[in-house]
């Protein structure tokens, strides 16, 4: 006799599938975001430092923390942002925790500075280590992501 | 017992955190933001001026008719009406390693017409030369020439000074200029040695700043030479200097004209070495001694400030007859000379408002007292000022300053009549326009 397949079980499957989906199309903590960006901070210039910050602000204020996924990566000489003695740091927290921005650090420019420096530098607790800046915007485009340099 | 203790510093230092905004004279002039410092930042400012006195002449004593030295624009002391280059200013400042943030830099030099230069017959000078070391929690370490802490008006950033003109409080007792005598030797004008003091000093300040409790506390001690700028020590004993501040910020403001309500003190300790003392030459020693404590407030359209200053030793007490050093007296048996009273004794105070009545506009009224070696009945002198401003702001960095000075001075130990009135009575009041561009 042919055993046939329990409802519950194909309850549960299709829940596997739903999830997963949405784990790779979308992040889990932006399930509403409409818009999603990618901002750009590759510059030493302390200036363009506060202006991507400025940048992920304004964009936060116009569609509304849950209605847009903004992600900073840093990478080069721009990864100082989210070093954790940077000025803004106390700005990239409230970001962070009250908008869900979120934050990358590129760890080829990690591993190059540590070199140069003669130790690691101490990253802020809000960023989020991915193995090559570039590599981790590039991903973001295919993915849907606007890329914005300010 | 040991464990309440442990119990209790383990809430005091739960509640004490290093401030990751905040801003204050210690922090805005000897270190820069963690993480986001170039290498160099150029940057100056430039202060063209006019100043006027009537020029009243000196009515009684040995310099009858003669320019008196307090209606004449200084350092010169030449005119009572005269454009001037007061301050132009260039200097750099940053994180010499932008990786490490923890070694600043600040160099600044000084191309005006002003006690730094002139009375150095220098064109050029450096005001600040300093290097900040932030490796030791609550301790920053700054080595070079800079500002030292103390009084307010000195320790302020002078491209946001509200005034053009110190209060003369601050410009006699601790804007110092530096004698080889105290003026005792007729025949010598006994001017200054070198650059003013500018309120900086050469040496070694540990300094930092921390959030307890609300407030924003800051501190520095400081060893230096205790004379002058640019230039090394003429004796072996050090000036130490003390300062404490605690504000209450309000909101995020930042910046040197951030909105928050201090509290300060601070205390001077040195020595001075002269060369020539009541008519004796001779190398002699005397104690500096300097302290005082005050307030600042600024909130929306509002600011206010107000300090007392307290002076033992080493108070410069004007000139010879009142006459510009150098000159002769009418009989030609003397050059009037600056003078010292070495052993003297000095205290006063300032209050000062201000408020925006226009975006672009404010208006300020500061009065500020001097007693001047009060405890010898025939040197000391009162002086009472009141400075009436305004400050047009063409933008964040641009600014034209009007200031009317109504002076007023006396000699409260002689009758109105003696000579030391009757030559009080010509200080003119004062008039001045600044204007005032930084990039």
């Amino acid at each position: 006799m042919k055993r046939s397949i329990r409802p519950w079980a194909w309850l549960m499957a299709l829940f596997c599938l739903v999830a997963g989906s949405q784990a790779f199309a979308a992040p889990e903590d932006k399930p509403f975001a409409e818009k999603k960006i990618v901002l750009q901070i590759s510059d030493q210039d302390a200036y363009k430092q506060t202006l991507v910050l400025n940048v992920a602000s304004n964009l936060i204020k116009h569609y509304g923390p849950d209605k847009v996924d903004v992600e900073i990566v840093a990478f080069g000489p721009g990864l100082r942002l989210l070093f954790n003695d940077n000025s803004n740091q106390s700005r990239i927290d409230r970001l962070a925790e009250d908008s869900g921005v979120k934050f990358s650090a590129c760890m080829n420019t990690m591993s190059k500075m540590t070199k140069v420096l003669g130790h690691e530098p101490k990253l802020n607790r809000d960023a989020k280590p991915v193995p090559a800046g570039v590599v981790r915007i590039i991903d973001l485009v295919d993915q849907g992501y606007i890329l914005i340099k300010p | 017992m040991q464990k309440t203790l442990l119990t209790v510093a383990a809430t005091l230092l739960a509640g004490l955190s290093v401030s990751a905004h905040a801003t204050n004279w210690l922090q805005l002039q000897g270190t820069e933001p963690g993480g986001s410092t170039d290498r160099f930042k150029l940057w100056g400012f430039i202060q063209p001026q006019f100043n006027y006195t009537s020029n009243s002449k000196l009515p009684v004593g040995g310099w009858s008719g003669q320019n008196a030295v307090f209606n004449q624009i200084g350092p010169d002391l030449k005119s009572s009406s005269t454009f001037q280059l007061r301050r132009a200013r260039i200097g750099v400042r940053g994180a010499n390693f932008p990786l490490d943030s923890k070694t600043n830099y600040f160099l600044l030099i000084e191309a005006g017409q002003n006690g730094i230069t002139e009375l150095s017959d220098s064109a050029v000078a450096a005001t600040d030369a300093s290097v900040t070391l932030n490796h030791i929690p609550y301790a920053r370490i700054r080595l070079g020439q800079f500002k030292t802490p103390g009084s307010e008006e000195g320790l302020q950033a002078i491209h946001v000074f509200n005034y053009i003109n110190f209060t003369q409080v601050t410009d006699n007792l601790l804007l110092e200029r530096f004698f080889d005598g105290d003026g005792s030797n007729i025949q010598d004008s006994n001017r200054p040695n070198g650059s003013v003091g500018a309120f900086r000093d050469i040496g070694v300040q540990v300094f930092d700043w921390f959030n307890w409790l609300g407030w924003e506390h800051s501190y520095a001690a400081m060893v230096g030479n205790g004379n002058g700028i640019n230039r090394m020590d003429n004796n072996n004993d050090k000036d130490y200097y003390l300062y404490w501040a605690s504000e209450r910020v309000f909101g995020n403001s930042k910046g040197a004209r951030r909105e928050c309500w201090k509290l300060f003190g601070w205390y001077i300790n040195g020595k001075r070495t002269l060369q020539f003392v009541n008519g004796v030459a001779g190398e002699q020693d005397f104690d500096r001694k300097r302290w005082g404590f005050g307030t600042t407030f600024r909130k929306g359209k509002m600011r206010a400030a107000a300090e007392y200053i307290d002076a033992d030793g080493m108070i410069f007490a004007g000139t010879d007859g009142g006459a510009v050093p150098g000159s002769r007296n009418n009989a030609d048996t003397a050059t009037s000379s600056f003078n010292i009273s070495p052993d003297g004794k000095a205290n006063g105070y300032y209050v000062d408002i201000g408020y925006k009545i226009l975006p672009k506009l404010e208006l300020d009224l500061r009065y500020d007292y001097l007693d001047r070696v009060k405890n010898i009945d025939a040197q000391e002198r009162e002086f009472n000022n009141w400075t009436i401003g305004a400050q047009w702001f063409f933008n964040k960095k641009t600014r034209m300053l009007v200031n009317y000075e109504i002076r007023d001075a006396k000699a409260p130990n002689f009758p109105s009549s003696a000579g030391p009135n009757q030559i009080l009575n010509e200080v003119d009041n004062r008039v001045t326009v600044q204007l005032l561009a930084i990039y």
